[in-house]
């Protein structure tokens, strides 16, 4: 399309046609307050502060396309006296007294108000009481903060696919509501936490992170959440000068999950109250004893040729690589997993398709970035869902298909008569397998067990049950140490976590964990995911990249 | 250069905020120096401001009957009022009590707080009565400058009182404008 001329502040620009005249305006470097408008939210113009002047007519700068012969104004005591105006009824509707409020310091209503130079209320305020829901376990919604922006809405829907968040009422007895008004921690809300993040104000925050101190304040960390194999972009506010982490945000740029966040990755990460396990302890006949770190290398080092490992897919591809090089090829993996059908699609390509089908996975209580992709097409952009499982799935209730996976057969009848079918599926059994890789006209997206499951496989971990005189045991899960016969073997545990399992080992080993290590691992797209390192150990912990490269022989500076 | 008297009162506030005024330190040499006579305040203990103040600062929002008095005698005598501090520019931190009825507040103040053993609601005729709102001291006389901050820096009341010394309209702006 041919660029159209408009006249912005009397100087005549030539602009493309599909912008907005916010986009433009930025574009020219010309500054405009705005406070609903969220640069990855759909415009809304409902805050009225970015208004401008059209011909005499004063139009809100995020919603207007621009058109040819347009005479945009941005500074004309119209639209100033029309902002201030606006900002002091948005200052004056409910309580946005900042002494009360916990995002003071960081809140957008706030530097507005530094902006237009706001040094007292023109309109009688606090006359009306908000409630305040603290019914949530992580988040806190105080609606005398609440400037109705509506990006809690419309994150929540248009991006978090959720559909939660919405509101009631109209004018100024408006309501940001979850479901039909039901308090937040008893609503359909998964804590995905994205209002949070969005909320211009103080009237949604996070509970954990309140008071624990502004952005100014911390470090901003990009990396990737390692706690599934979907590996969500993830920024990591770590307070400047202390171990510890303040909040973390979806990464709007990450091109795995791009902004969006689930549960585990915002919240459980922070919550994490698993008792550690600390030190390194070897059993004798009186119990655990501590030895030191030298000790161990040399107490490894013995047993190597006997030994044997076994490994979850929580460890990193540095570690797994390391593993390999002590134990040649006698390394297996504790789960057995395979990977039927490879996937041939990206998180980000999952966007946009007509027919998604959801095999095995509760996808609000599990890779929940992938549920926010699907759920969002699904009843925002009236794609078609179905779903297929063997127990309750709570995507059910939004599908337009729900078979049991026994009829299969059935379902996949159905599918074949689509186009632009993606299958999202976890494991199955081989008869499923054979029906489901007879589809043509299907994309597939496999959804690993563990976080790292595709580095396993692509460093050929296979499991297996044997058994040896020595068994060295790495990771986070160890459930399946129960399947493993370990009876007469002397057996070497390196794992983070304290667990009643782990006793019957003979050498425990305390390893670092979630924030104190750094590695990568290849996420369910196959690509390789770095995680950083952003904590210093909190608790007497070996690092276990730094440990394998010291049995290697090979020194690795401690940092 | 006459001298120009500066009054202060100190309604439902902290007292922060002149604080913040003694604050200045040397300042307030500096500023006395060139005109600035400090009249009736709760630091020199003079309640009642002279007739012909030029410069009447106000700490503290509105919340009795009393306060309500005072900030109109402030009005009536002085050329120009400032109201100093978040309690006299927003109503600040007294306001939480805008949502309870005064009744229930007091009794909850003197009678069944936790630590109180047969308390008693002061009823003296010499106290004054609580206004069933607090309120910005704006809310209730017209106010010519503000100076809002919990308590705002001594650097910001220094700031303004040198610009009305020196004849100009004083405007906060970047680190001398918080509202906390």
């Amino acid at each position: 399309m041919e660029n159209i001329k408009i006249k912005v502040n009397g100087n005549e620009v030539e602009v493309s046609p599909g912008k907005t005249v916010l986009q433009v305006l930025k574009e020219l470097g010309i500054h405009v307050p705005v406070l609903c408008h969220y640069e990855p939210l759909m415009p809304q113009g409902s805050c009225r502060l970015c208004v401008v002047e059209d011909r005499g007519v004063l139009k809100t700068a995020c919603t207007t396309p621009v058109e040819p012969n347009m005479d945009i104004k941005t500074d004309t005591p119209n639209v100033i006296n029309s902002r201030k105006l606006v900002l002091q009824l948005l200052f004056t509707e409910r309580n946005h007294y900042c002494m009360y409020c916990e995002v003071t310091g960081e809140c957008e209503l706030q530097d507005l108000g530094y902006e237009f130079g706001l040094d007292h209320f023109e309109f009688p305020t606090y006359e009306r009481k908000f409630p305040v829901d603290n019914s949530h376990p992580f988040i806190l919604m105080d609606h005398n903060r609440c400037v109705l922006c509506r990006r809690c809405v419309r994150a929540c829907s248009e991006v978090a696919g959720h559909f939660v968040l919405g509101e009631m009422e109209r004018g100024i007895d408006t309501m940001i509501i979850a479901d039909m008004d039901t308090p937040l921690g008893k609503s359909t809300c998964v804590s995905c936490g994205l209002c949070a993040q969005v909320c211009p104000t103080g009237a949604i925050i996070d509970k954990r992170s309140a008071y624990l101190g502004r952005e100014v304040q911390s470090d901003v960390i990009n990396t990737n959440c390692d706690l599934c194999p979907v590996g969500c972009g993830i920024e990591v506010y770590k307070k400047k000068g202390a171990n510890f982490i303040v909040k973390i945000y979806g990464d709007w740029n990450s091109d795995v999950s791009q902004g969006v966040l689930c549960k585990v990755g915002r919240y459980l990460s922070l919550y994490d109250e698993k008792e550690r396990l600390i030190g390194i302890r070897v059993k004798d006949d009186f119990g655990y004893r501590k030895i030191s770190e030298d000790q161990l290398i040399k107490l490894v080092k013995d047993k190597i040729d006997k030994g044997i490992a076994y490994v979850d897919g929580t460890l990193f591809n540095e570690e797994l690589e390391l593993i390999k090089e002590i134990f040649k090829d006698k390394v297996y993996a504790l789960y057995p997993e395979e990977i039927p059908i490879p996937s041939n699609i990206t998180l980000k390509e999952l966007d946009n398709r007509n027919f998604y089908v959801v095999i095995g996975a509760d996808l609000n209580r599990e890779y929940g970035t992938v549920g926010s992709i699907v759920k969002r097409n699904v009843i925002g952009n009236k794609a078609k869902l179905m779903v297929i499982d063997k127990e309750f799935n709570s995507l059910a209730k939004i599908a337009d298909y729900v078979f049991n996976i026994k009829d299969m057969s059935m379902a996949l009848d159905i599918i074949k008569k689509q186009d632009d079918v993606v299958v999202i599926y976890k494991d199955i059994d081989s008869d499923e397998i054979k029906l489901l890789s007879s589809l043509t006209n299907a994309k597939f997206l496999y959804l690993p067990k563990e976080t790292n499951s595709l580095g396993l496989q692509k460093l050929g971990i296979k499991h297996n049950n044997i058994t040896a005189e020595c068994i060295f045991v790495f990771g986070k899960n160890l459930e399946g140490l129960k399947n493993l016969n370990i009876k007469d073997a002397t057996v070497f545990v390196f794992t983070p976590y304290e667990d009643d399992e782990i006793h019957k080992a003979t050498v425990l080993v305390g390893i670092s964990n979630g924030f104190e290590r750094e590695g990568t691992f290849y996420n369910l797209e196959g690509k390789k995911l770095k995680k950083e390192k952003i904590l210093r150990p909190t608790y007497d912990t070996v690092d276990l990249k730094t440990f394998l490269s010291q049995i290697l022989g090979r020194a690795e500076k401690v940092s | 250069m006459g001298k120009i008297k500066v009054a202060s009162i100190w309604c439902e506030g902290c007292s922060g905020c002149h604080m913040s005024f003694l604050d200045m330190d040397e300042r307030l040499v500096e500023l006395i120096n060139k005109g600035l006579e400090i009249n009736a305040t709760p630091i020199t203990d003079l309640k009642i401001p002279d007739e012909g103040t030029d410069i009447g600062i106000i700490e503290g929002a509105v919340a009795t009957d009393h306060h309500e008095e005072e900030v109109k005698m402030m009005r009536e005598r002085c050329k120009f009022i400032v109201a100093l501090g978040d309690c006299a520019v927003f109503g600040g931190i007294p306001t939480m009590r805008n949502y309870v009825p005064v009744e229930e507040l007091l009794e909850r103040g003197y009678i069944t707080t936790e630590s109180t053993v047969q308390g008693k609601i002061p009823s003296s005729e010499e106290i004054g009565k609580h206004l069933s709102k607090v309120k910005a001291v704006n809310e209730v006389i017209k106010v010519d400058f503000y100076i809002p901050g919990c308590p705002p820096s001594a650097d910001a009341i220094y700031y303004v009182l040198k610009e009305i010394l020196e004849g100009r309209v004083p405007k906060l702006e970047g680190e001398l404008l918080k509202y906390e």
